[in-house]
């Protein structure tokens, strides 16, 4: 017996241990060591299993924190497994060091449109440029995160994958690459990856542990997930904030949890489950010529993805019909070109051929949540959760297009209708201490997070500054919770606030233009501590707000742009450079 | 026994010459609105700040406030911008404001729903055009009205003239415009007199409006206006002099029957080298007599009503250091715009456009703002701005005629054939006038369609009547001074007013009150029946109407509320 305690004390601390939040838990530990300390014993070394334990490093490069969660999975089982795990953020990889972990794991996530989650981007330089180490005798297994609608599938995991072999690694584990429904298989794969790199001599054992003992995981330092659901909300307020002359609508959405909300802090997001639009569901069986089968129909509107059209979506396609033109498609290589902009639909009507329900369903994936920041704090709206749904709408290919969720949420629920959601907390976009100063910047509805935060900030009286940089297409029609920032910036709970409105003048304003213009104090505000954050879209504007930062730098502080560069990079690394894109 | 003075008094006085708090609002990007007393010293620089009405019931549900914007008002002496102005006000309309231009009544152009953060820009785009805002509106002296067309003869030249030399004698002074919108350097004032030499820190106690007719014409309603200049025209075509008339306005509040519509007083004539002194004693003694505490009873028609006209007179008198002739014989023959070609003594040829309510904009089937766009940009002699809201192709030479004739027939322009419609006239009310009671410039329109289908009935289709419409009782479109007067009561509701002169000398009476729709048809349809039958020869609707009994006649402000409603069984 490892564990130097009776049945029933072990019963005990898993008692108290298991429930304790991490608060608990961090006075738990010092407690203990307080008591060494005095009693002048060695410390126990509590998570450690029996004998001296192999290293293992496990790398997650994440955005929104699928790779962070597998990572910590993981680590878990390869602890159970005889292995000393150190999980490492790629945020925070010193790429030199690596050569030193002898097994080496990376899970990544691909973003944009095939480019690494943004924490991760100078590591991710730093491993695929020059000065990289060789990796000869590291072990080495890749697993990759992505969404086969994008044509960049998996790009990230990918050529992480090639590049620690072609630095020397031993690839003991073939890559997965997994789509948004990932769960089993990435189960999976973490088993046979921690297998395959456990230590042969523990083979026999695989549980890692001598004979008969009982290991005990108390493991001191790990907080307690929060439980993520699924909850089941009620729809209390359901208010387009655009105006009615706005070409965009914007849904502000309020959700109330009979019991308890989600234990969400600022900055999570939510996992919004949704319904496909019957009608685009009925056009799609129609043109599968399955017009009449109920149970199909019922089953693709609840939980299947039928507008995704992938490069895969065509090849089962093909394989499954056999038509001819597809196949052509394929091979000519144009399918690539053909699926953009095109959905399922558009497959099936554009090659029609005889198809059965099974082939049908087989063509398409679960039907994937989509996640929207939570724009409430607890503090200030009690058991409810506000979501900000901006809703998709476009043309393409002659049809009429809308968001499969957004277009839910915008056109379909109603007040006092009930949806489903899961908790996507995101501990990397989380508020500072009350006395630190913030600066958000957050167009269209990357502001929903930051209206939780600034009421947050007043709920708290937080003593830091704030300032918001806000931005959309007409002062009079897009300004999103205007009446709110007035408030806000009356009651102090916002220092102050710019907007940029790109089509009030001939000329486009976007938020980065205000941040140039503002850049002296905006560069003081960091200078003197202040946190960054950045939220919304992804493609342009996160991008051009962080060189404009890199700018500002160079500017106001007369520094050459590699140094500027540098500047930013400190930022990022010091966690007060934070965003939360899409 | 001086009542206390009104808060706009008190507002002006602490604005230090117009500045108050401008700068400021302008700063603060998260609000469309400045602070209220701001609103009301903005209007002195040209703006109204407003809010798009139609959207008020949805905005606080969005989380929004108001849609504000603000109008402004351009500063045009006489109505004559040269087709360069004309494009960069198309031009700004079209960045900053709602995609329309506004002719007004009063021969100036407006520009709706620039919101703050492009006034400045769309002040300096102005200033480029060599046009400003200053005292297009306010408590000074504003627009000054004239026939549209200087090229006409000598005497139309002469009253042009005088309009702009009236006009920049008594614009403001003060430099808080050129600092505010312009980026001007702050020019510390000295002493009052100094910065303000005409009307110092107060300026008037209420808006003030000039007016010269060239008879026969009396387009601009010249009986309208605080001051009004009537040339007499010396046989060899030159203006011998000016009879000088006071104390018109329109505006009055329904119920409270001590405010009320006045025509302007001819109190004598004067050489035209004294025109402008006279003018400036006028403004003086109104800026001393005027009442300062009741806005209601501000206007310098109730200044003369409670001084007495000769009283008034003397003081003019004394102060410009002129005494007045007796008032010279003169005869006006119609209110409205000759449409179409016109022939000009120096051999020019002028056209006269139709735009309905004079709203300038893009409209399906109407492309109006791209047809007066493609005008000025293939015309360069100008494009002048008429009193009924219509606007004149200005020196087209006799081979251009053809193509400019064409470009207004293809984008709408040209005037409709129906003798109601052509002489139509509708203020702007709703959806940006925070006055409105009722629709106007957008209700007109269909009324106007509705009684010509009564008129066709009558065989009255092509006889020229004069309608006018307000949305309140303000008097913008000077309904009181129209043969059929619609004005605004509330939600569809309007009362109607008969019996003004056509010449715009008399005005009209009120005939029945809150009608809906059908109600003003109904009650015009057996007048104008009877009009179709007993009419004598050249005899117009509103004389018509009083001659026959039906109406009693307005004689002056102070009886426009007698006798109200039919004098006679239909
Ligand atoms: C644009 C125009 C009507 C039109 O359809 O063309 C107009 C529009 C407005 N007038 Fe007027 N007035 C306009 C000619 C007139 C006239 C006609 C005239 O001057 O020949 C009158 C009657 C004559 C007179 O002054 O008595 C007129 C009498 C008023 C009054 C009542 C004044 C009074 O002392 O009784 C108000 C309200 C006020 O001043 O308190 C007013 C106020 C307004 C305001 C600014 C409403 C406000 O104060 O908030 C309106 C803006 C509406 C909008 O959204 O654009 N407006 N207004 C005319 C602009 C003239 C110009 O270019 O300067
Ligand atoms: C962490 C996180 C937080 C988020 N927070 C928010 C939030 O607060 N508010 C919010 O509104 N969204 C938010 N999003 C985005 C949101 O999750 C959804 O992606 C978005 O609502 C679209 O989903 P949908 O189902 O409506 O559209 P989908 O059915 O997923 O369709 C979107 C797809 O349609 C295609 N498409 C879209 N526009 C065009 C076009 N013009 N031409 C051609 N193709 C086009 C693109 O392929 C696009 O990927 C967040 C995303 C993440 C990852
Ligand atoms: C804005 C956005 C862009 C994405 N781009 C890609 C992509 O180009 N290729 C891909 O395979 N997956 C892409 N994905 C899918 C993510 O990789 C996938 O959601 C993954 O599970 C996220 O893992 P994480 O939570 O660890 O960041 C994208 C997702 C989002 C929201
Ligand atoms: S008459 Fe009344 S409603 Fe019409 S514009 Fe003037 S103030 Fe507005």
């Amino acid at each position: 017996r490892t564990a130097p305690f009776a049945e029933e004390e072990i019963e005990i601390l898993n008692r108290v241990v298991g429930t304790a939040n991490p608060l608990q838990r961090a006075w738990l530990a010092g407690f203990l060591a307080g008591i060494d300390a005095q009693s002048g014993h060695a410390r126990a070394e509590p998570a450690a299993p029996p004998r001296a334990a192999e290293p293992i490093t496990i790398v997650f490069a994440s955005e929104s924190g699928n790779s962070e969660r597998l990572a910590a999975d993981m680590a878990k089982l390869a602890r159970k497994r005889g292995l000393k795990p150190a999980v490492v953020d790629m945020a925070d990889l010193e790429v030199a060091s690596l050569p030193a972990s002898k097994r080496l794991v990376v899970i990544a996530a691909t973003w944009g449109e095939g480019e690494p989650p943004a924490r991760a981007a100078s590591a991710y330089a730093g491993l695929m440029g020059e000065g990289a180490p060789r990796l000869d005798g590291v072990e080495f297994a890749v697993l990759a995160l992505g969404d086969t609608a994008y044509v960049e599938f998996c790009a990230i995991g990918k050529a992480i994958d090639a590049r620690l072999e072609a630095l020397g690694g031993k690839r003991v584990a073939e890559r997965a690459d997994l789509d948004l429904d990932f769960a089993e298989p990435a189960a999976r794969w973490i088993e046979s990856a921690v297998t395959a790199l456990a230590p042969k001599t523990d083979a026999a054992s695989p549980s890692g542990a001598p004979s008969g003992g009982r290991v005990i995981e108390v493991d001191f330092g790990a907080a307690a997930e929060p439980n993520l659901g699924p909850f089941e909300a009620e729809v209390t307020a359901h208010v387009d904030l655009n105006s009615s002359r706005s070409d965009k609508e914007t849904i502000h959405l309020e959700l109330a949890f009979d019991g308890k909300a989600p234990a969400y802090n600022p900055g999570d997001s939510l996992d919004l489950h949704v319904h496909n639009d019957p009608a685009y569901v009925d056009a799609l069986l129609q043109a599968a010529g399955l017009g009449s089968d109920a149970s199909l129909r019922d089953e693709l509107i609840a939980s299947r993805d039928v507008t995704t059209l992938s490069l895969k979506t065509v090849e089962n396609y093909a394989g499954a019909t056999g038509h001819q033109y597809v196949k052509a498609l394929l091979e000519t290589g144009e399918a690539r070109d053909w699926i953009a902009g095109r959905q399922l639909i558009d497959l099936i009507a554009h090659f029609p051929i005889a198809i059965s329900a099974e082939q049908l369903r087989a063509l398409t994936r679960p039907l994937a949540p989509r996640a929207y920041s939570i724009a409430s704090s607890r503090r200030e709206v009690g058991e409810e959760a506000h979501l900000l749904v901006s809703a998709v709408r476009y043309q393409s290919h002659g049809r009429e297009r809308a968001g499969v969720a957004s277009g839910y949420v915008a056109e379909r629920l109603k007040k006092g209708a009930h949806v489903r959601v899961k908790l996507r907390p995101n501990k990397h976009f989380a508020l500072p201490a009350p006395e630190r100063d913030i600066i958000m910047v957050g167009p269209g509805t990357g502001i929903a997070p930051f209206r939780a935060f600034v009421q947050e900030r007043r709920a708290v009286s937080a003593t830091g500054k704030s300032w918001l940089f806000f931005g959309d297409r007409n002062f009079t029609h897009d300004f999103l919770y205007q009446l709110e920032w007035q408030d806000a910036l009356n009651d102090g709970a916002l220092t102050r606030m710019d907007v940029a409105f790109s089509r009030d003048q001939p000329e486009k304003i976007y938020v980065q233009d205000r941040l140039w213009e503002r850049r002296r104090e905006l560069v003081e505000w960091l200078e003197t501590g202040a946190h960054f954050y950045v939220c919304g879209d992804a493609k342009a504007m996160a991008k051009d707000v962080r060189a404009t930062l890199v700018r500002a730098y160079a500017d106001v502080k007369a520094l050459p742009p590699d140094a500027a560069e540098r500047a930013v990079v400190e930022l990022e690394r010091g966690k007060r450079y934070l965003q939360d894109v899409y | 026994m001086a009542k206390e003075p009104s808060r706009n008094e008190r507002i002006k006085e602490a604005s230090d010459y117009l500045r108050g708090t401008l700068a400021e609002g302008l700063r603060d990007a998260i609000t469309g609105s400045i602070v209220e007393d701001d609103a009301q010293l903005v209007k002195f620089h040209g703006m109204y700040l407003q809010d798009d009405r139609d959207l008020r019931g949805e905005r606080s549900a969005k989380k929004m406030e108001k849609a504000f914007a603000f109008m402004l008002r351009v500063r045009i002496s006489g109505g004559v911008l040269t087709s360069a102005q004309w494009l960069s006000l198309d031009k700004i309309a079209r960045h900053y404001g709602n995609r329309t231009m506004r002719i007004t009544t009063r021969q100036t152009v407006q520009l709706h729903g620039v919101i703050k953060s492009n006034l400045k820009s769309t002040l300096k785009a102005i200033d480029a055009a060599a046009l400003s805002t200053i005292a297009a509106c306010g408590d000074v002296n504003r627009n000054v009205m004239c026939n549209p067309n200087p090229h006409q003869s000598k005497a139309h030249r002469a009253a042009y003239d005088l309009a702009v030399a009236l006009s920049a004698h008594l614009v403001p002074r003060t430099p808080a415009y050129r600092e505010i919108w312009l980026d001007g350097e702050r020019i510390v004032g000295g002493e009052d007199e100094v910065v303000e030499p005409i009307y110092g820190k107060t300026y008037l106690p209420r808006k003030f409006k000039i007016g010269v007719a060239v008879p026969p014409s009396n387009d601009i309603d010249v009986f309208a206006n605080d001051l009004g200049f009537i040339a007499i025209v010396a046989p060899d075509g030159t203006v011998a002099g000016w009879n000088v008339a006071v104390g018109g306005g329109m505006g009055m509040t329904h119920g409270e029957p001590q405010t009320y519509p006045r025509t302007a007083d001819v109190m004598g004539f004067c050489r035209s080298e004294d025109a402008v002194a006279v003018a400036e004693a006028v403004v003086t003694v109104q800026r001393d007599w005027g009442d300062r505490s009741d806005r209601k009873h501000a206007r310098l028609k109730y200044t003369i009503d409670d001084h007495g006209l000769d009283a008034f007179r003397a003081e003019v008198e004394r102060r410009a250091g002129v005494t007045l002739a007796a008032a010279k014989p003169f005869t006006f023959t119609s209110t409205g715009d000759r449409y179409g070609w016109t022939e000009s003594e120096d051999g020019r040829h002028h056209l006269t456009l139709y735009i309905e309510n004079g709203r300038v904009g893009d409209v399906p089937g109407k492309p109006m703002l791209t047809g007066m766009r493609k005008i000025a940009e293939r015309h360069d002699g100008g494009m002048h701005l008429t009193p009924n809201q219509n606007a004149i192709v200005a020196n087209v030479a006799a081979k251009d005629r053809d193509a400019i004739e064409r470009l207004a027939a293809e984008h709408g322009l040209m005037p409709p054939a129906g003798g109601l419609r052509r002489n139509a006239m509708a203020c702007v009310a709703l959806p940006t006038c925070g006055l409105a009671l009722a629709e106007s410039e957008r209700y007109l329109p269909h009324l106007v369609s509705a009684l010509e289908a009564r008129l066709a009935a009558h065989d009255l289709a092509a006889d020229d009547i004069v309608i006018r419409m307000t949305g309140c009782p303000n008097g913008c479109a000077r309904p009181y001074l129209a043969e059929i007067g619609v004005v605004g009561k509330g939600p569809g509701r309007y009362n109607l007013y008969l019996g003004a002169a056509f010449d715009g000398s008399r005005m009209n009476k009120l005939y029945a009150e809150d009608l809906q729709h059908d109600d003003i048809v109904a009650k015009l349809d057996p007048l104008l029946a009877a009009y179709a039958k007993e009419r004598q020869a050249d005899e117009r609707f509103g004389a018509f109407l009083i001659r026959a009994g039906y109406v009693a006649q307005t004689n002056n402000g102070r009886d426009f509320h007698a006798d109200a409603g039919p004098q006679r069984v239909v």
